[in-house]
């Protein structure tokens, strides 16, 4: 479907096992892959095809976490999206903070709404939640009911 | 030497974000900053997932009381994009219109507001008078001169009208020539260079590492801008530029924002002409299962939204990420090693936040005695500019324009 560049790299020299490939169109296309492969992809689509990182969107599904880290290659007019699913309970994927600012409050922001954990944030204190929510509670996870008010 | 915080923030009531800064200083040098967000944390995302696809524009609307429109646009962009929805010609056109109108009125709002904070006042007030008439406009076009709800999935709530034309195309005519004055005047004022080149430099590398948007990263000499790169509205029919500037510093972020404004008119006039009478909207008839991806060119830079529906009438997930969320975090990369007079200049020149200067103190560690407000770092900022001036010994384009427009004689 798309003549891109990028996504001809990533379908032939992303480091990592492919599941699967979905072209939604031209524009959009959805990569996925397990989640240990995720700081060598996320190194491969900054540093060889040179995509910036728009943000990881977190959804908590029944069967685990899906995080989806949208990168825009603007030359070639096309979203990639590295989609990968953790598990339940007690989310954890390797942190690409290590390497990538950009991803910094990303993943500060996805442990607070949704309590995924990423192994090796270099700061991984909380951002978005005031400072007398519960620890814990994450608002977005399926489970969240709302917090008793005092 | 001693070292002392100055906190900055957490609430400034003017702009959609409330941050809290920490200035780590020595002097009046800064050796670290620390940000964190959240205070004004309104569960956007959340609210969500409770309105359906056709409320959701409303909502997303008010994330933001500036770039009001850019976050409706993203959201449709997304939807569309998820369902495979296309949308008539007229209704891009309009799109493109209401969109450039409040960049036009942000990059005003900022004009003025830079002016405050390095001491023209006279700058500050008539870039405001200025930005009257486009909102004036968008109360003609929606009703509303902010909050314009002209956004839904599928086309545009309201036409534009054939009788309005003459009114709006005067409009960009006074607009554009306001913006010249500005432009000229800024462009050649010897005390502008002075406060401003140089200072707060955000390298390439640090933009790309960041990954700024918008005006911080085409300051930065980087052509990108989501209306050239992923085409929306009717973007890929009209003819306009991407306006970088190298160097990085804050005039080079003033500089973009500045030649912007000729860009937004020229598309607003284009999308004018080319408009032609037709459909505003396609129906909608359900939305699928599935995801989608949309953004928009704000004035700020890149909004982001991502959906997925599974088949009901709301989202199960709607991600939400604003410019600044991006831009905030290069402060660390541009304010250390500059003086506490410039770093209200350098957050200002992202674009922000400028209220959180008013709530800024300063404390001692050990005694958390204040020793500084808010109102003490403008008057730095403006003490900065004053003694520039003195040493120079001479009249600027910016006081001469400032004289003209006290006589009134523009």
């Amino acid at each position: 479907m798309s003549n891109s560049a990028a996504l001809a790299a990533v379908k032939e020299k992303l480091p990592v096992k492919i599941i699967e490939i979905v072209e939604h169109n031209p524009a959009r296309a959805y990569v996925y892959i397990e989640p240990e492969g995720i700081v060598e992809a996320s190194r491969f689509m900054f540093e060889q095809c040179k995509g910036r990182l728009a943000t990881v969107s977190g959804v908590d599904t029944r069967s685990g976490i899906d995080l989806l880290y949208h990168w825009m290659f603007a030359r070639d007019h096309q979203f990639i999206m590295i989609k990968t699913k953790i598990k339940k309970p007690f989310p954890e994927i390797d942190s690409i903070a290590t390497f990538l600012p950009a991803a910094n409050w990303i993943e500060r922001e996805l442990n607070d709404i949704l309590g995924v954990v990423f192994r090796g944030h270099p700061d991984p204190r909380r951002i978005l939640m005031a400072d007398d929510w519960p620890e814990g509670v994450h608002p977005l996870a399926r489970d969240f009911e709302g917090i008793d008010k005092e | 030497m001693k070292r002392t915080i100055v906190p900055l923030g957490p609430f400034h009531p003017l702009l959609e974000e409330a941050e809290c800064y920490k200035l780590y200083v020595e002097g009046e040098t800064v050796v670290d900053i620390d940000m964190r967000i959240g205070y004004m944390h309104r569960g956007i995302e959340k609210l969500s997932q409770s309105k359906t696809f056709d409320q959701v524009p409303f909502l997303v609307e008010r994330i933001c009381g500036i770039c009001s429109t850019s976050h409706p646009i993203a959201y449709v962009n997304a939807m569309e994009d998820l369902a495979g929805i296309q949308i008539p010609e007229r209704a891009q056109y309009i799109r493109n219109i209401i969109a450039e109108l409040e960049r036009l009125h942000s990059h005003f709002l900022w004009v003025g507001l830079a002016g405050h904070f390095i001491g023209y006042d006279t700058v500050f007030m008539w870039a405001w008078k200025y930005r009257e008439p486009i909102l004036d406009i968008c109360e003609l076009i929606s009703g509303n001169r902010n909050h314009y709800a002209m956004m839904k999935i599928g086309g545009v709530r309201r036409d534009l009208k054939e009788e309005d034309f003459p009114q709006i195309r005067s409009m960009l005519d006074g607009v554009e020539k306001a913006a010249n004055l500005f432009t000229g005047a800024v462009v050649d004022d010897p005390v502008i260079h002075a406060r401003t080149k140089g200072v707060g430099i955000l390298t390439k590398e640090d933009a790309i590492a960041y990954g700024t948007l918008g005006p911080t990263v085409r300051g930065s000499g980087i052509a990108d801008d989501i209306r050239r790169d992923d085409p929306y509205a009717a973007y890929n029919k009209v003819d306009w530029n991407v306006i970088t500037w190298e160097g990085g510093d804050v005039f080079a972020k003033a500089a973009v924002r500045l030649l912007e404004n000729f860009e937004s008119i020229k598309i607003i006039r284009q999308s004018l002409d080319q408009m032609r009478p037709g459909p505003i909207e396609t129906e909608v008839k359900a939305i699928p299962p599935g995801e989608g991806v949309g953004h928009a060119e704000a004035p700020r830079g890149e909004v982001f939204h991502y959906v997925r529906s599974d088949g009901s009438s709301s989202p199960v997930r709607h991600k939400v990420r604003a410019p600044s969320f991006s831009n905030i975090p290069s402060f660390k990369a541009t304010c250390v090693g500059e003086t506490i007079a410039d770093v209200a200049l350098i957050s200002a020149a992202v674009d922000p936040c400028y209220c959180c200067t008013e709530r800024m103190a300063v404390v001692e560690r050990r005694t958390d005695n204040v020793l500084m407000t808010g109102a003490d770092l403008v008057r730095m900022s403006r003490e900065r500019t004053k003694q520039i001036k003195a040493d120079l010994g001479q009249e600027t384009p910016l006081d001469k324009l400032a004289k003209r427009l006290q006589k009134g004689d523009l």
